[in-house]
């Protein structure tokens, strides 16, 4: 299931409803949470404004998903985003991973983070506290963690 | 709408702010290496900058400079994305 969305979301409420898609075989759920994080912690971030592509981030995730079900041995994923001004210390983003046994759930945890970093287009403005405001830019980091992905470390 | 002989552009984020606009309709009356598109886009905005760092997708999927941008597509330009 993948939702963006503006409004908040409650992680108790998504990890249930994962470990309900994910049904009676679902002996680990692995979950990552981002939130929103001060970006200057010399100049002070009052929020952050998230922008997106509606429709390609929809399909973009789903690819991600759908590429982690093939490669791990997973039973369900939940992806939920949020869009819009977000406050210091919000939740961002929901990547919750049901699986029978632990480490493909964390696997595939992981990997999804990672290529969503990546590859669905969303794009962060920052507004400092004095009203200055700028686009966020990518980490350099991150591409290389995405394509580690590329070279097989499926055996835990 | 993108017709047989235009392409839609939509423009996101620091993109947009530096077109003032975030969508238009472009003549393309034949197929272009999305890498020439993307560079005569660059020159006729220099606010831009380089060519080389923007990014793009045709028909809602990420595309390359060796890509083909064809009349009808839609087409996006953005910078490096940055969720999660």
């Amino acid at each position: 299931m993948i939702r963006i969305q503006t409004e908040r979301f409650d992680t108790a409420e998504l990890t249930a409803l994962l470990q309900d898609r994910a049904g009676s075989r679902a002996g680990a759920l692995v979950h990552f949470l981002g939130m929103v994080r001060d970006y200057s912690p010399e100049a002070g971030s009052r929020s952050l404004f998230l922008e997106h592509y509606p429709g390609m981030c929809e399909r973009e995730i789903q690819t991600l998903c759908d590429y982690a079900q093939q490669r791990w041995d997973i039973l369900d994923t939940v992806v939920v985003h949020r869009v819009g001004e977000l406050p210091l210390g919000d939740p961002i983003v929901f990547v919750g991973v049901a699986a029978a046994h632990r480490g493909q759930a964390f696997q595939a945890c992981e990997y999804i983070i990672d290529a969503l970093k990546t590859r669905a287009p969303f794009w962060k403005r920052e507004t400092l506290a004095d009203g200055q405001a700028f686009w966020v830019e990518q980490r350099a980091a991150d591409a290389e963690k995405t394509a580690q992905w590329d070279t097989s470390r499926d055996t835990p | 709408m993108a017709t047989g002989t235009t392409i839609e552009v939509l423009y996101f984020a620091q993109v947009a702010e530096h077109m003032g606009l975030r969508r238009e309709t472009l003549p393309l009356d034949a197929p272009v290496q999305a890498g020439a598109w993307l560079d005569a886009l660059a020159a006729r905005c220099p606010a831009l900058g380089s060519a080389a760092r923007l990014k793009l997708a045709i028909n809602q999927e990420h595309a390359g400079r060796a890509a083909t941008i064809r009349p009808g597509d839609e087409v996006a330009v953005f910078e490096p994305v940055t969720g999660g």
